[in-house]
């Protein structure tokens, strides 16, 4: 199949950037989305050209480093799938396809695709840990957990940190992140004893580091790879009304 | 919770505005119940609004409750607004799928309703208030600023429907916010928001579209 490529070309942070268009041939529909990318970067390197920078690692959905828009949408089209997994067999012969580092103020971008996204692990840092003893592998498992909240804290901690959410939000809101993290704790006996300064410090980090506040759209959960809920952001609001009474 | 912690963060404003919001929303069941007496006759809508002078001193700390609540509510939707409105890039594009129009025009659709609020005040809350006239029905529905004028019944009329619109989104983004979904209450809360966001605000459209334009008491 043959596409066209329009891409965000941006050298570092103070550039204004721009989109570039490139155009592919022959492109086999069964390669992933991210191969198309990489013989794109191979003839651009070539062509002694700058290849366009994108994060990725595992490229298996589990480590959350890639991450850009595709035709307007975090991830692409295909629904609860990493750009990493997604395949050319999405797109149809000779379609346009738009490219676009995740916009948000606090992701700036670092070059092309790739944007900085620490800020989620100064809202990690500020809360998002277990300092207790908790005692070693057999002190969990034989520690008591109701199923329907193990279960509740496994799909919360699904999230991989992408920060798809953020890019979805019409506020560039860390809600989703936010709420998936300080649920996966609060879920589990481990994680209650410091649950109050956790949700208050997270909040007040995701607050300073400039991200929107939710507005309730729903923008995030429908755009999430790991299909976050929005009970997760109704569970932030109450751990946080509580932690303030 | 702490009224520093309230004012400052994201979620403790969020909180102000769905409270007061969900105050408001209530107030708008009372209201309407008053305002069916219009349909009754002259004189049960002049005797309910004569009843209701007789408790004076408790409608004005109730007016400045609701009065309170209008301001929190707005200051706490426009702050966050504004810092919304930082938080995001002005280039590059947003998922606008998968989210109802109501939920992305919340802020537009309550400042339309602010600036009805104004009017409402400046004109049925004033006269009932400070020109003492002789029948109240004959002002809701004369010519001068009620619905006898025909500007007034479609200018109320787009300011409910915008109201109830509001309220789609508002009234299970208030839900949302206090932390309902995924608790028992949240088959309750679903279950009776259309009666705040559609079957009340019909009840209010019902009075401007019967006495503006089917059954006119005052003629234009
Ligand atoms: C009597 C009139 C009003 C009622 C009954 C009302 C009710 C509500 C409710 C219940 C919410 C949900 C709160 C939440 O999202 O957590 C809400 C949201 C909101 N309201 Fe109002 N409201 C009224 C007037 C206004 C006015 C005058 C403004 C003017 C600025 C306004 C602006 C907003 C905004 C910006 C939101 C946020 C919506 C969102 O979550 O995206 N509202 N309103
Ligand atoms: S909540 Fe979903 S979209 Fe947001 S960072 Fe986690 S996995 Fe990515
Ligand atoms: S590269 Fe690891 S999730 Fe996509």
């Amino acid at each position: 199949m043959n596409i066209n490529l329009k891409i965000w070309r941006q050298k570092d942070k103070k550039d204004k950037g721009r989109f570039k268009a490139y155009k592919l041939q022959n492109i086999d529909p069964n390669i992933s989305f991210l191969e198309m990318l990489d013989i794109l970067n191979n003839r651009l390197i070539k062509e002694k050209l700058e290849p366009v920078a994108f994060d990725h690692d595992c490229r298996e959905g589990i480590c959350g480093s890639c991450g850009f828009m595709i035709n307007g949408q975090p991830h692409g089209p295909q629904k609860a799938t990493t750009v990493c997994q997604l395949h050319m067999r999405s797109f149809n012969d000779e379609d346009e396809i738009l490219l676009e580092p995740f916009r948000a103020n606090s992701f700036k971008v670092v070059k092309d695709l790739s944007v900085d996204r620490t800020a989620f692990d100064r809202i990690i840092s500020s809360g998002g840990f277990v300092s207790v003893d908790t005692g070693k592998a057999e002190e969990a498992n034989s520690t008591v957990i109701e199923k329907s909240n193990a279960d509740e804290a496994f799909l919360s901690a699904a999230c991989i940190g992408c920060g798809a959410c953020v890019a979805a939000c019409k506020n560039s809101s860390a809600m989703l992140f936010t709420a998936a993290k300080v649920s996966q704790f609060t879920l589990l006996p481990q994680g209650e004893p410091e649950q109050k300064e956790r949700v208050q410090s997270m909040v007040a980090t995701m607050d300073e580091e400039g991200f929107g506040a939710c507005t309730n759209t729903g923008a995030c959960s429908a755009e999430c790879p790991k299909e976050i809920s929005q009970e997760n952001i109704a569970r932030l609001n109450r751990e946080f009304i509580k932690s303030q009474l | 919770m702490s009224i520093f912690r309230i004012l400052t963060s994201s979620i403790g404003k969020k909180v102000l505005m769905a409270i007061t919001g969900l105050l408001l929303s209530f107030f708008m069941v009372f209201h309407l119940f008053g305002n069916l007496f219009l349909f009754v006759s002259e004189q049960a809508f002049n005797s309910y609004v004569e009843k209701l002078n007789y408790f004076k001193p408790l409608v004005r700390v109730a007016e400045f409750f609701l009065l309170l609540f209008v301001f929190s509510h707005a200051y706490t939707g426009i702050s966050l607004w504004w810092s919304n409105r930082k938080a995001k890039q002005k280039s590059g594009s947003y998922s606008k799928t998968n989210t109802s129009q109501a939920a992305r025009t919340a802020s537009i659709t309550g400042s339309f309703v602010f600036i009805f609020l104004i009017t409402h005040w400046a004109t049925f809350w004033y006269k009932f208030n400070f020109e003492h006239p002789e029948s109240y029905y004959q002002v809701v529905l004369g010519n001068e600023v009620g619905f006898g004028n025909p500007f007034f019944s479609v200018f109320y009329i787009v300011a409910i429907a915008l109201l109830g619109y509001h309220l789609k989104h508002g009234f299970l983004s208030a839900g949302q916010t206090l932390g309902i979904k995924g608790t028992k209450y949240e088959k309750i809360y679903v279950g009776v928001s259309s009666l705040f966001w559609l079957w009340i605000p019909l009840g209010f459209i019902s009075i401007p579209l019967w006495f503006g334009f089917i059954k006119q008491v005052v003629s234009p």
